[in-house]
């Protein structure tokens, strides 16, 4: 699995096909925060945005490997074995796009409430921020392993549905990426963190029933 | 097992029952759309069968496809770097392999040029040296050939017997009726959507070039079992000497047997015995 995930993210990096999301990613902090606003707040947007960016990661992943390449790799190491590393290679770089994007936001932002009543620890805001961008980006790599191979092949179904599901898994209740976001939010009104147990838990349980699917259908499909 | 596209669709494969011993060679034949491709497909665990099961395929497989203009952001020593990992040898070893696979199919040059820069053939080169550099105990050829010049295929003939000889099973399909001629142990042909053994007598796959070798071993011992290839054996010309014949694909590896046995084998003679022509008809 280290050598399949190996190949898969020196493959995404050496293609340089992960810039378009971080340019997305980028362009979603940039609008979405300003520098001097509440901490919370803006930890929120930042992990908001990596939801719809890890499932595009996830949909670069998994299709940017030839057909020849794959049944090549999928021979030699199962083809659930290679799909699941295409996810993880993914997800991995989402996270990388993640931890970058809290770091900044958390220094960029002023560290007190809304309401600039109270003041927020920077080393927890920063903690609950990760946490939260955690939640997104199983959420997000759920919605983009499902809607992208083996399940959804046409490309042009495969994008509308990634963009749809990912704005619906931001902004329907229930949503594990909603709940934990808007927890931050909350929180930021009066200062307070918020434990996110319950949305963390939810969203690794989505992403491992989802992950765990599609890698064995992958198999069924070819 | 059984293998159709879509719920409804026809059956390209149905009621397939096949056993893969090791070391064995076994040829696929079947006309185009018989369904070669998706039963080698399946063999490799690249697809799944929609009714029955695959069973035991062992944990070092390796698939060659048809074609392999595969655009990858790797040269072509770091693509087979990454593939020798995946078939889990260890970082040096894999580099080490690679490049000599690159060399040994005449590609030595190319191993820092970019795949996508590749030509046809020499790409084919490197989905070849890919399936090879682990050791496969199960390797499958969907016509690994094609597109290889004369001395890759020659090099690859003997990559397949050696395959053979170490205990590994080799599955192949080629268009080209003499390849691997006699050297196949089984041949199986799919009509229909089904896989009949074909017994080989008629096949073109059955006759072909075979080496004679004239050997000589100590004193009363019989030659080391088993042999690579399945050679006959006759006395010799001389007193004390055996002859084997075999086909010219497992010769090398038939040598390598006898000269690496224990005791060893001295060598007296090989020649190349005419293809065979003719049988058929008697």
């Amino acid at each position: 699995m280290t050598a399949l995930f190996r190949y898969h993210a020196a493959m995404l990096l050496r293609s340089q096909r992960w810039l378009p999301p971080l340019l997305l990613y980028g362009i979603f902090l940039a609008v979405g925060v300003q520098g001097g606003e509440p901490v919370l707040d803006s930890l929120g947007v930042a992990a908001a945005a990596l939801l719809p960016v890890t499932a595009w990661l996830v949909r670069i992943c998994v299709t940017q490997e030839p057909d020849a390449a794959r049944a090549v790799t999928a021979a030699a190491s199962g083809m659930p074995q290679a799909h699941l590393a295409a996810l993880l290679a993914a997800s991995g770089c989402a996270g990388a796009f993640g931890v970058a994007g809290t770091v900044i936001v958390t220094a960029v932002s002023e560290r007190r409430s809304a309401d600039g009543l109270v003041d927020v620890a920077p080393l927890s805001a920063g903690a609950a921020g990760l946490l939260v961008a955690l939640v997104c980006l199983l959420t997000g790599a759920a919605v983009g392993a499902l809607c992208s191979r083996p399940l959804l092949r046409g490309r042009g179904w495969s994008l509308a549905s990634t963009a749809l599901l990912a704005l619906l898994a931001l902004v329907t209740t229930g949503s594990p990426a909603k709940a934990a976001v808007s927890g931050l939010v909350t929180g930021s009104r009066t200062g307070v963190i918020h434990t996110l147990g319950l949305p963390l838990a939810a969203a690794v349980l989505v992403a491992a029933v989802v992950v765990g699917a599609v890698c064995v259908l992958g198999t069924r499909r070819g | 097992m059984g293998r159709r596209y879509g719920v409804g669709g026809p059956w390209v494969l149905r009621g397939v029952d096949l056993v893969l011993p090791s070391h064995r060679l076994i040829r696929v034949e079947g006309t185009n759309g018989t369904g070669k491709s998706t039963l080698l497909r399946l063999l490799a665990g690249i697809d799944s069968p929609t009714e029955g099961r695959v069973t035991g395929r062992p944990g070092r497989t390796a698939y060659v496809p048809e074609r392999f203009p595969v655009a990858l952001p790797f040269t072509a020593a770091g693509y087979l770097t990454h593939l020798g990992r995946i078939h889990g040898l260890r970082g040096a070893r894999a580099a080490a392999r690679a490049d000599e696979w690159l060399e040994r199919f005449g590609a030595a040059r190319y191993a820092r040029t970019a795949l996508s820069e590749l030509s046809k053939g020499t790409s084919q080169k490197v989905a070849v040296a890919q399936a090879l550099l682990a050791g496969p105990e199960l390797l499958v050829l969907d016509e690994a050939w094609t597109g290889l010049d004369s001395a890759a295929r020659t090099q690859l003939d003997l990559a397949v017997a050696e395959r053979v000889a170490a205990g590994g099973t080799v599955v192949f399909v080629d268009h080209d009726p003499r390849r691997l001629a006699g050297a196949a142990d089984d041949v199986y042909a799919l009509a229909g959507n089904a896989l009949v053994r074909d017994t080989g007598v008629n096949s073109p796959a059955g006759q072909g070039p075979r080496v004679r070798i004239v050997a000589v071993g100590p004193p009363g011992a019989a030659p080391p079992e088993p042999l690579p290839g399945g050679p006959t054996y006759e006395r010799g010309p001389a007193g004390g000497t055996v002859q084997l014949t075999v086909a010219a694909a497992h010769s090398d590896a038939l040598l390598r047997a006898l000269l690496a046995a224990r005791p060893p084998w001295h060598i007296h003679e090989v020649s190349l015995e005419p293809a065979t022509t003719g049988q058929a008809a008697s």
